[in-house]
């Protein structure tokens, strides 16, 4: 679908064209479970965000007003939604290994190694987290990483600097030595 | 740790393709909340004022940037229309008050006060439209605004209360004042500071301690226990006798705890429940007179060879919207300490929240609470007054013990009050079913509720929260006061009673509606009623008016399954020796195409006398449909967990096969859901 189509399907669902909605919903379900997934690691949860975010996304919709790109809008949404959920189910993103692990395209020991890699990711305190997934593997530039987190450029490359440090930590002796 | 490394890892997590009932569930979830939001917005008056304004300053960080600014702009727009702008900054070590007293000279002009549905993110809308609104300097007004920025605190607080709809902001447009969810005010200052006729400089209140972490209880849930309804014989009792039930609290319950991976207490199994809980397309009467008709059909059964299986099912016809009566409601809310976590109180304020939006602008509704006492916190008010009730639902707050009698002696007592003969006049309870102070026992608070089940009010018990649940009395109390009970576990779940099924939660159709089913001893030998075990009724209750049953809201469905082992193939009960043998009904007389005789009393909502429906049951009675193939599955189900003898060597395999033939349209995933929950029992239970 291109752009301008999807600019239509906004501004109708806008007015409060539920058909345009439901189509809007549709094609962005997909990006935003993909984006969900990579913010929590696993399916269950991925799939529950995602449908509160599609509910929120029927709420706030007409506070999109086309200032930003509506996927940058949208992983605001989808983030804020992961948050508020850990929040209210007192939980803390998990990537889980044993049921659906994230499919990781390396083969072998490196495969186990970027396992393990991400594992620890998602053990980072959530900002570090949410900066280094969006910078790192979104390939998002530090100040759109900003506009959705709601902080500064500074704050995004600070957070950055500190997760590396700490999976540096983690992984760096074992690399030289093991 | 190398960059490229862990860039090129961190590329490669690849989110597996979306699946594809989970994004019909959430499309169809999402399009319905669009619909119901748009008709909001059509009845709602076009054309805001600037108080009301929407700006995009959403992306405004929660801390101090924003209140900085608009502190700025405050003093800007004061400067550009010559007014004098005082501001008064008080920091405290907890929080921040920045109180604003701007001043026009037109000071003639009335005080306007605006309440707003608080949220982290609409305080800071609020805070810019304010801002705004003064720099244009159109208004002779003068405003008083109380600010304190916790947002933090009342995102804890309310962390189910997703995104505040800033529609909201447009009702009331005469009204400024504004309080918090997490601020802990309680309501009946917000309704002093309200009813000032001139605002004084604001003063400084000091907020309560932000809410301990909640503690969460576990394994003090009550359940009733009760057996399986036995294996009857018709030779000796051939009348079956019970109370219809609409209640789905033990469906919740029951996924709550699959979704957990533990098999749930077989008590909280009510199988009827499991059954109910699903929407089935039963035909429906041809006129009103007759609120609802039985629909009766007979298969084979599935779980035991030579035996069948007679589904009595009943729809109740649906209020139109044009037609709905006047509803006088009161909210009872358990604000006790075991109320204090996120599943409880937060999840109340939005349950509350979704109901408020089904409801007429003529509606009446009255909050109370009860911890260690019983207080009204919102005395009835009008539906179109929208905000006042928004904001004493957000003032809630948990902690004390109960005093769950009291407060709904005092529920009961309001609702008398603005009693409507002609209306529906309903108590709503939400709580988790913990009562620790005053009369605390199933037998006296039964007693309490019997006596006010007199006087025409109806009764709801909403159910929260799991560890400390109390389901025995919440059952207790919907079972003797003309009450239904439902347990809300997940917003969705509250969607469900209190939106999709407002109609059949507010209107009764019809009370008292008991079952009776004669079988014909000449074709069917045993019966055994599945589910309805804590509905039993005597045989002679049946025409007994003064004795209680369960009520039918409009568009609700019931099904009641009996399995039955027909004439001269082997029964579970062997013949009994020294019995006299009764001379059979020839064949081919009056009755030998009858399996039996079905009967059914109500009484219509503001009636105290029985009616009474009756049909016979052919023995080869309808057609079997999806619907009926479904909820055979749900019944097979209930009694696997139940661990019921009865059913032979059915399996959750069996139950996800029917369930899957049966699915239908499905069209908000509530079925793949049951057929995950069985998936969960099956791993749970190891087999």
């Amino acid at each position: 679908m291109t752009k301008n189509e999807d600019r239509e399907l906004i501004k109708r669902a806008r007015s409060g064209d539920a058909t345009a909605f439901e189509a809007l919903a549709n094609t962005y379900y997909e990006t935003m479970f993909k984006m969900a997934y990579k913010f929590c690691g696993n399916r269950q949860d991925a799939e529950d965000i995602t449908q509160d975010s599609c509910i929120r996304l029927a709420r706030g919709l007409h506070t999109f007003k086309g200032d930003s790109a509506f996927t940058s809008w949208l992983y605001r949404l989808v983030i804020n939604t992961a948050k508020d959920w850990y929040k209210s189910n007192n939980r803390h993103p998990k990537s889980d290994e044993g049921l659906e692990t994230a499919q990781i395209s390396a083969q072998g020991d490196d495969q186990l190694y970027a396992k393990q890699v991400i594992a620890a990711v998602y053990e980072l305190p959530d900002g570090e987290r949410d900066a280094l997934l969006l910078v790192m593997s979104e390939g998002l530039s530090h100040k759109e990483a900003g506009q959705i987190l709601g902080c500064k450029e500074s704050t995004i490359s600070w957070r950055i600097h500190e997760a590396r440090k700490k999976l540096g930590a983690l992984f760096e002796k074992e690399q030289k030595y093991g | 740790m190398d960059e490229a490394k862990l860039k090129k890892i961190l590329e490669n997590i690849e989110a597996p393709a979306p699946d594809e009932n989970a994004r019909k569930t959430a499309v169809n979830l999402a399009v319905a909340e669009f619909k119901s939001l748009e008709n909001q917005r059509k009845n709602t008056p076009q054309g805001n004022s600037i108080w009301a304004r929407l700006t995009n300053k959403t992306t405004q960080t929660r801390s101090n940037p924003m209140q900085q600014k608009s502190k700025q702009r405050l003093m800007y727009g004061g400067m550009a229309t010559a007014m004098a702008v005082i501001l008064i900054v008080g920091i405290t070590t907890q929080q921040t008050m920045v109180n604003t007293v701007g001043h026009d000279a037109m000071q003639a002009a009335k005080l306007k006060k605006i309440t707003f549905e608080t949220d982290g993110d609409a305080a800071a809308i609020a805070m810019d439209s304010l801002a705004e609104a003064t720099e244009e300097s159109s208004p002779a007004y003068v405003a008083s605004i109380q600010e304190s920025n916790e947002a933090e605190t009342t995102a804890s607080a309310a962390p189910t209360s997703m995104a505040a709809p800033v529609g909201r902001l447009t009702a009331n447009q005469a009204k400024v004042s504004r309080s918090f969810a997490g601020a802990g005010a309680d309501a009946s200052r917000m309704m002093m500071v309200e009813s000032m006729p001139y605002a004084p400089p604001p003063h400084v209140v000091p907020l309560p301690e932000p809410i301990n972490p909640y503690y969460q209880e576990e394994g003090r849930d009550k359940f009733q226990d009760f057996k399986p309804s036995p294996v009857k014989l018709v030779a000796d009792e051939p009348v079956s006798t019970f109370s219809i039930d609409v209640d789905t609290a033990s469906y919740s319950l029951v996924r709550r705890e699959l979704n957990n991976g533990i098999i749930p207490n077989p008590d909280a199994v009510r199988i009827e429940e499991l059954v109910n809980y699903f929407d089935y397309n039963y035909p429906l009467p041809e006129t009103r007179e007759q609120p609802f008709k039985p629909t009766v059909t007979v298969t084979d059964s599935p779980w035991s060879k030579d035996k069948k299986l007679v589904h009595i099912g009943i729809k109740g016809f649906d209020v139109q919207t044009d037609s709905k009566p006047h509803s006088n409601l009161v909210f009872l809310v358990d604000v006790s300490g075991s109320m204090n976590s996120p599943d409880k109180l937060p999840l109340v304020k939005s349950s509350l929240k979704m109901l408020l939006d089904t409801l007429q602008p003529n509606d009446t509704v009255a909050l109370t609470v009860y911890a260690g006492s019983a207080g009204t916190v919102l005395e009835p008010t009008k539906v179109s007054d929208k905000q006042t009730i928004l904001n004493a639902i957000d003032n809630l707050n948990a902690g004390g013990s109960t005093a769950g009698a009291a407060g709904i002696e005092e529920a009961y007592r309001l609702a008398e009050k603005h009693f409507d003969k002609e209306g529906v006049n309903r108590v709503f309870i939400a709580t988790d079913g913990d009562f620790n102070v005053g009369v605390s026992s199933d037998e006296d608070l039964k007693t309490i509720i019997e006596k006010k089940r007199e006087s025409g009010i109806f009764l709801s018990v909403l159910g929260f929260g799991l560890g400390n649940l109390n389901d025995s009395l919440m059952q207790t109390l919907a079972q003797n006061g003309n009450g239904t009970a439902a347990y809300i576990d997940t917003i969705n779940e509250a969607r469900k009673v209190l939106v999709e099924e407002a109609s059949s939660t507010l209107f009764p159709i019809a009370k008292d509606v008991k079952i009776q089913v004669e079988f014909n001893p000449e074709l069917v030998q045993e019966y055994r009623l599945i589910g309805y075990e804590t509905r039993a009724l005597n045989r002679e209750d049946f025409n007994n008016d003064k004795i209680d049953a369960g009520d039918i809201g409009a568009g609700h469905t019931v099904t009641a399954i009996y399995e039955i082992t027909p004439a001269g193939v082997k029964g579970s009960v062997d013949p009994s020796r020294y019995a006299a043998k009764k001379e059979a009904v020839k064949p081919g007389s009056e009755f030998s195409n009858e399996l039996g005789f079905l009967k059914m009393r109500y009484k219509l909502p503001h009636e105290n006398e029985s009616k009474l429906i009756s049909t016979p049951i052919p023995v080869d009675a309808g057609a079997p449909n999806a619907d009926i193939t479904w909820a055979t599955a749900v019944a097979g189900f209930g009694q696997l967990l139940k661990g019921d003898t009865h059913i032979g060597n059915f399996t959750y395999d069996d139950v996800i096969k029917m369930a899957n033939e049966a699915k239908g349209a499905d069209e908000f995933g509530q079925r793949a859901e049951f057929i995950n929950l069985v998936r969960n029992a099956k791993v749970a239970a190891g087999k």
